[in-house]
């Protein structure tokens, strides 16, 4: 414990003497304040603590599309966003140097010299990371969740899945920064080498996602909405998509991790959450669920989407850290 | 009782096809300060790597403080300063010294008291509350010296304590080791500073080329066999020189050589000399510069491998 608790407090150290730590705080702060400056009242919406407003019957105070619309935001600008783009990129960036900077020569030495085994410190490090991101959604997540008491007058502590969420999506791309920083020792490559990963799994799903949209439902999206497939068309997809999700299967399901937030957060305690709903709402000003669409944002089970992740990210970390118990210093 | 702090039976250390260290066999008497000489890549830091888990050996066989090199355990009796010595920017000197501690298991007001003590010892105690980053090499090298004995270890390792210390730093480097071996403290100083070394350990290995071509006392390797020098004030009158001369006793200027047993052996020529009214203004023994015996022992080394 004295061990874990003095590499954390070191880490921290580190985290807290760069620049971009502060950043990442202070863009947190702002993004959190922003959500909450958006109101409702009699009549409808209100942004920026009142500066400019819209009117909507569906959406004022007391209506109950009010706190899903306000959820809504929450799930889909804040988290998909804010929490898993532009915070996972600083959290990534803040956190790359600690493994590298770790195994610079003269200064592993005292720490490898200690009575605590490699293998051990590795996870120290690894967790401190992960500690990393935790915090700063925790502290996120509490900000919303006064948030949406203040605005719309519930407790939702469901707000707060988005914690684990975010640290599981944070922690794939880590565990691709932690093997690349203990094999090259660069904090360019590991940051580069996490985004391309990212990349990988953003281009695997949208691949996926077309295969099986081709597939099942016969569409493909075109230049006005979406095109009909003939019957063979269809089949041949179909056919075709055990290979085309290959990719999608092995690698990371980041945006999808996040997504499940969407399933996670209810209304009022038992009413799930419906981003169709939503959608049709700002689409054609009715609150209409479409099922097909939630069928099809919920066609991967949440213990596919993050067991195989997680399945991804053991296979990285073990190698990561076979290497780091390896080497020499 | 255990006699050897460290005793290495066998150590051979590859990396990837290079032989670093080729079957090192080496014993570190315990409460001595030992120094492990030899000329750059001779393999000095390797060998103090592989002792400290930092590197792993390729083979090695032998104890360290009682238990396998190795044991994880023992490395918390263990102190460390390694080769060009990085600590973060980011951390004070105490903090360093803190750090160091907690990866030690030092108990929490122990390890505070101790880091109090210590930066007093290495005259760090105004710049504790700096940040490294501000520090100079030499402030730096201290707040090394002072993390390395925090856990009040048995051994203590030094891999080139004096690098970048100014020549007032050096001496009170080695005020600061000579003050750990009163303490009863083993001492291992690796270094290629010979006249430094020279000034405090008990025991030397020379080592070049991955082996270890020379070791003992110091007093024994630079024993010269039976030479003693007297020096007397000004030129030695040319009557009593013609008279030594004839002997085969050199001499030059104010400079008498001469070879005996032992220092018995010398007095009657002191009488003689005194007798002839020269004043005798020094006696000494003969010894080797730790320098001749470095290079003898690397070239000797060289020519074999030559052949
Ligand atoms: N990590 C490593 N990978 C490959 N070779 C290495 C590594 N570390 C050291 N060596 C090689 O091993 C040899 C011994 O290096 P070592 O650092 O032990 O020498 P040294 O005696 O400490 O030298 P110096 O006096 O310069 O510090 C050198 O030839 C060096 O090139
Ligand atoms: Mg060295």
């Amino acid at each position: 414990m004295k061990q874990f608790i003095a590499v954390f407090v070191d880490a921290l150290r580190l985290l807290r003497a760069r620049a971009l730590f502060w950043i990442t705080l202070g863009i947190s702060a702002v993004a959190a304040i922003l959500y909450l400056s958006i109101g409702f009242d009699e009549e409808g919406v209100t942004l920026l603590f009142g500066v400019s407003r819209f009117d909507s019957d569906y959406l004022r105070l007391g209506s109950p599309l009010a706190e899903m619309f306000y959820l809504g935001i929450f799930s889909m600008v804040i988290v998909n966003l804010w929490l898993s783009w532009v915070a996972v990129i600083l959290a990534l960036i803040t956190c790359a140097p600690v493994f590298p900077e770790f195994m610079a020569e003269g200064s592993a030495g005292v720490v490898l010299s200690k009575p605590i085994s490699r293998l051990r410190l590795f996870f120290y490090k690894y967790l401190a990371g992960l500690l990393f991101a935790f915090l700063q959604t925790a502290v996120f997540c509490l900000i919303v969740f006064l948030a949406i008491r203040l605005r719309v007058g519930t407790w939702n502590p469901s707000v707060f899945w988005a914690v684990p969420l975010i640290v599981l999506m944070f922690s794939y791309l880590w565990a691709v920064m932690v093997a690349v920083g203990v094999r090259t020792r660069s904090v360019m490559a590991s940051v580069l080498a996490s985004l391309l990963v990212w990349f990988g799994a953003w281009i695997a799903k949208t691949v996926e996602e077309y295969a099986w949209t081709a597939g099942e439902l016969g569409e493909v999206p075109a230049a006005a909405g979406s095109m009909r497939l003939s019957e063979s068309e269809q089949e041949s997809w179909r056919d075709r998509y055990g290979m085309l999700s290959m990719a999608y299967t092995i690698l990371p399901k980041t945006s999808d991790t996040v997504n499940l937030l969407q399933r996670l957060i209810t209304v009022e305690g038992e009413q799930e959450f419906a981003l169709s709903e939503l959608l049709n709402l700002m689409a054609t000003g009715e609150p209409e669920r479409d099922d097909e669409v939630e069928a099809a944002l919920e066609r991967h089970s949440m213990g596919f989407i993050i067991g195989s992740s997680l399945a991804f990210e053991a296979v990285i970390l073990a190698f990561a850290a076979w290497s780091f118990c390896r080497r020499d210093y | 009782m255990e006699t050897a702090a460290v005793e290495i039976e066998y150590l051979r250390k590859r990396y990837g096809r290079f032989e670093a260290l080729k079957g090192v066999e080496l014993s570190v008497p315990q409460g001595a300060v030992f120094g492990l000489l030899g000329p750059n890549g001779a393999g000095k830091s390797t060998l103090v790597k592989s002792l400290l888990t930092i590197v792993r050996p390729t083979q090695c066989r032998g104890r360290m403080l009682g238990e396998r090199i190795g044991h994880r355990r023992t490395l918390g009796r263990v102190g460390y300063l390694p080769e060009h010595a990085r600590f973060p920017e980011y951390l004070t000197g105490r903090q360093i010294v803190a750090y160091t501690a907690g990866l030690a298991r030092v108990p929490g007001r122990e390890a505070r008291q101790r880091t109090d003590e210590l930066l007093e010892i290495v005259g760090m105690r105004e710049w504790a509350d700096r940040k490294n980053g501000t520090y100079s090499k030499g402030m730096r090298q201290r707040v090394g010296l002072a993390q390395a004995l925090v856990n009040d270890p048995a051994i203590v390792f030094l891999d080139e304590p004096t690098d970048g210390v100014d020549p007032g730093g050096r001496v009170e480097i080695r005020r600061i080791i000579e003050n750990m071996r009163e303490q009863g403290r083993t001492v291992f100083v690796n270094s290629h500073l010979l006249g430094e070394v020279e000034q405090v350990v008990d025991e030397v290995a020379i080592m070049a080329r991955g082996e270890i071509v020379e070791r003992g006392t110091l007093e024994a390797l630079t024993r010269q066999d039976n030479r003693y020098e007297i020096r007397t004030l000004g030129p030695v009158p040319s009557a009593v020189r013609a008279e030594l001369e004839q002997e085969g006793i050199e001499v030059a200027g104010d400079r008498i050589a001469v070879t005996a047993e032992d220092a018995k052996g010398v007095q009657a020529l002191i009488d003689r000399l005194r007798e002839g009214g020269v004043v005798i203004r020094e006696m000494k023994e003969l010894r080797f510069s730790l320098e001749e015996v470095f290079l003898k022992a690397v070239e000797a080394q060289g020519e074999e491998r030559a052949r």
